[in-house]
């Protein structure tokens, strides 16, 4: 029983909700209460997974791309913008939380860009950096970045001087401190901040393949939508939707090991 | 009688300390606290000092002197006859919280220090089998801290204080959150490691059997701002059972009036 009882109920509900959502779905779509280019039934969306997924007539799947192909794309610039914004993020908020006057000069700024739509500077970046993957990664990372860097300049603010004082006593020089004590102690709120990060790179994915975004699921979006094929966009969110619980679940269970003691210490 | 060039582990001479009077302790919006007043005191080698007095008076602040964690606003604190420029592993520390590092196991804890001070892996290793049964934690040494109960995080806290062979254990009421029975055991655990280890211990509590069952010299400090009011030296430590000694009831009643005294004293302004 326990946790492994938890875990078989939690992930019951889940599929649960899942079939209940997917019931109310296909009931709609049958009602035929809206045209199908609203509301396309369950069926057709699920015909599109494997159209989309195969070639035929010498057309690989949706504007050249297999369905795979395009998740591929997406996710390896997620995967590049997150990594770079976490990197940065952890640097620049160990900085931001170690030292007042860098406080006082980037705090600002970080919150400035955070509350920035991503759309709102994509423009800049395909000014300054063309149309290819350079403007997406970029904005990916800036939008992954400042939650990283929050989270950590807040963690590291919140080490109790204790540690710090008995590492100095163990014979831990002050240049030391940051990666003997200040980063592992900020570890529980700097994961939590990654795996905000990582969901902003999502949202933030779509938008930046809106611009020669193919492949990529963003990209196979904007194109369906030109066509009003609404069951391949969908399929598109569906795709999206699923990897990111996938991907999320995966650092969940990533904190649980690195972290085992987030809330007992 | 001690004569006066006998090597001393901490002298204090004259120590003031009055938080936020430089800019050095920021309050915010307060006026200055004045939590030590001209202090001085002295601890030989070897000695079991127990530091005793109301809440507030400034015992973890003197402390936190002779640790280095915060300098005095006048006067001077020396150890080993050198003064305190800030922390190190001549001092060991153990706060009334174990504060034991939840990333690494008890036994990464204990080897803390001396992997700071660039043992090598086997011989740090060595070290610290040899402290965790020191404070009969052989068995947990690669469970993480919060597994422990907290009497055993504190002596994994006593252990890893130890590791970086300090001259000075330096302790902060640190059994003062434990339940009765494990406190006991604690104070008598701890008595028994100084017998052994033959460290200089300054220790830090409020409550006067305590001070009395460990301390082969007793300092009662007044209320705020903590002045020295007694300084009362006893071998009872060295007594096989302190506590079923003869000359117990009598110390502790010397010291427990002196306390009395000073918590009742009009403040001095
Ligand atoms: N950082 C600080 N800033 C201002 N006042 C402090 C600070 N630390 C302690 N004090 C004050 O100094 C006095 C002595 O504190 P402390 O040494 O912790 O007492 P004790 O350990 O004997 O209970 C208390 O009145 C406390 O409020
Ligand atoms: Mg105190």
């Amino acid at each position: 029983m326990g946790v492994c009882g938890a875990v078989i109920r939690g992930v019951g509900l889940r599929v649960g909700a899942v079939l209940l959502l997917a019931g109310i779905w296909w009931a709609v779509a049958a009602a035929h209460v809206w045209p199908e280019v609203f509301v396309p039934s369950p069926g057709s969306v699920w015909d599109q997974l494997f159209l989309t997924s195969s070639v035929r007539d010498g057309q690989r799947g949706y504007s050249g791309h297999l369905l795979h192909e395009h998740l591929l794309a997406s996710l390896r610039r997620i995967g590049l913008g997150s990594l770079y914004g976490v990197a940065g993020g952890i640097a620049l908020g160990l900085v931001i939380g170690l030292v007042p006057t860098v406080r006082a000069l980037l705090g600002p700024l970080v919150t400035f860009v955070r509350t920035l739509p991503p759309l709102a500077y994509f423009s800049l970046l395909i000014i300054w950096f063309g149309i290819d993957e350079t403007p997406k990664v970029t904005l990916l990372f800036v939008a992954a970045l400042p939650p990283v860097a929050v989270a950590t300049a807040e963690a590291v603010r919140g080490v109790h001087e204790d540690y710090l004082h008995a590492a100095r006593s163990l014979g831990a020089r002050r240049w030391q401190l940051p990666f003997q004590i200040v980063l592992p102690s900020a570890l529980p709120e700097v994961i939590t901040g990654i795996r905000v990060a990582v969901g902003v790179a999502y949202t933030t994915v779509v938008a930046a393949e809106t611009v020669n975004g193919v492949p990529g699921i963003g990209g196979m979006i904007r194109d369906a939508q030109r066509y009003n094929q609404t069951d391949v966009v969908i399929l598109g969110l569906l795709v999206i939707g699923a990897s990111g619980l996938l991907i999320d679940a995966l650092l969940q269970l990533t904190a649980r090991l690195l972290v085992p003691w987030r809330g007992k210490a | 009688m001690r004569s006066p060039d006998e090597p001393l582990a901490v002298r204090l001479s004259g120590v003031s300390l009055v938080y936020g009077s430089r800019g050095r302790f920021p309050r915010r919006g307060g006026n200055p606290v004045e939590a030590l007043r001209d202090i001085d005191a002295t601890v030989g080698i070897g000695e079991f000092v127990t530091i005793v007095g109301p809440s507030g008076c400034g015992k973890s602040t003197l402390l936190r002197l002779v640790a280095g964690f915060a300098f005095p606003t006048g006067g001077q604190v020396a150890v080993s006859g050198v003064p305190v420029t800030g922390p190190g592993p001549d001092r060991g520390v153990v706060f009334q919280q174990p504060r034991l590092f939840p990333w690494l196991s008890v036994r990464r804890n204990v080897e803390f220090g001396p992997r700071m001070a660039g043992m090598p892996a086997v011989r740090r290793r060595e070290r610290a089998a040899e402290l965790l049964e020191l404070v009969g934690l052989s068995d947990s040494a690669g469970r993480r801290p919060y597994e422990l109960s907290g009497g055993m995080q504190q002596r994994a806290a006593i252990a890893r204080a130890l590791a970086p062979d300090p001259a000075i254990l330096l302790m902060d009421e640190p059994f003062a959150a434990l339940d009765a029975l494990t406190r006991e055991r604690l104070q008598e655990e701890i008595r028994g490691i100084w017998q052994t280890t033959g460290k200089t211990v300054l220790f830090v509590t409020h409550s006067v059997d305590e001070a009395v069952y460990l301390g082969t010299r007793i300092l009662v400090l007044s209320r705020r701002p903590g002045r020295l009011v007694l300084d009362q030296a006893s071998d009872l430590p060295l007594a096989s059972d302190p506590h079923t000694h003869p000359a117990f009831t009598s110390v502790r009643e010397t010291i427990a009036a002196a306390v009395r005294r000073s918590a009742s004293d009009e403040e001095v302004t």
